[in-house]
């Protein structure tokens, strides 16, 4: 098990490496947040984010944001794929998308079931007493025929599914 | 409108193993329970109507 520094160590990392890529947050904040708790973090319900998505803009990437001052009819396609991705994490159609995580969950589901099962069966040896004598086959077959003998609910009941002229049980 | 499906571009590891992971242990599950059901011995007392043939019980 990963001691609690060494934990932190690796969220920091992963979290920090990400963000970097695209230089959100300024790094003298410290270790910021992770969304879905970032202020830049948009979702299908909650689609304006507070924050633009990189605060740190390279001179290139802020001459950009000068042009876009001026007419929207001067900025390339590429450009304006530029500066929504500035503003932006994701689209919509990255941020909807499908995932298979159900895939997973479901396995997991499946495997601790069939984990209880394996409990189930320790007990069943170690735990549960000898079966009775009752419940021997032999015993039930003798008990089912005395059953019958007494016609044990003879109306809707046991003895009413069986066949007392052929002896065997009503198809 | 083209869409950006970025989900193809790294795919995580639900992409990898889901199908994997979901077969496998759907197997597990219904094999060691149908083996905890019928084989070691429970008691399920089930209706003996169409199961049981009776036997005679006077000596």
């Amino acid at each position: 098990m990963l001691s609690r520094a060494a934990w932190i160590l690796m969220l920091r990392k992963g979290g920090r490496g990400r963000r970097e890529m695209h230089s959100p947050e300024a790094p003298a904040r410290g270790e910021g947040k992770m969304p879905p708790y970032a202020n830049w973090y948009a979702q299908r319900s909650y689609p304006m984010p507070e924050e633009p998505f990189c605060t740190e803009l390279s001179a290139e990437q802020q001459a950009l944001k000068e042009k876009e001052k001026g007419s929207w009819t001067q900025l390339s396609h590429a450009e304006k794929v530029a500066l929504y991705r500035l503003q932006y994490h994701q689209t919509f159609a990255e941020m909807n998308r499908r995932s298979n995580e159900w895939k997973t969950v479901m396995g997991c589901v499946f495997f601790f079931c069939g984990f209880t099962a394996l409990l189930i069966w320790w007990q069943r040896v170690y735990v549960y007493p000898p079966k009775p004598i009752t419940l021997t086959d032999e015993w039930k077959a003798q008990q089912l025929q005395r059953m019958l003998d007494m016609k044990v609910n003879p109306v809707h009941g046991l003895a009413s599914h069986w066949d007392y002229e052929k002896k065997e049980w009503k198809k | 409108m083209a869409r950006l499906s970025h989900q193809k571009c790294t795919p995580d590891f639900h992409d990898k193993y889901g199908n994997a992971v979901l077969a496998g242990r759907t197997t597990f599950c219904i094999a060691v329970w149908t083996y905890v059901a019928t084989q070691i011995g429970i008691e399920w007392t089930l209706s003996p109507v169409g199961r049981v043939i009776p036997k005679e019980w006077r000596d």
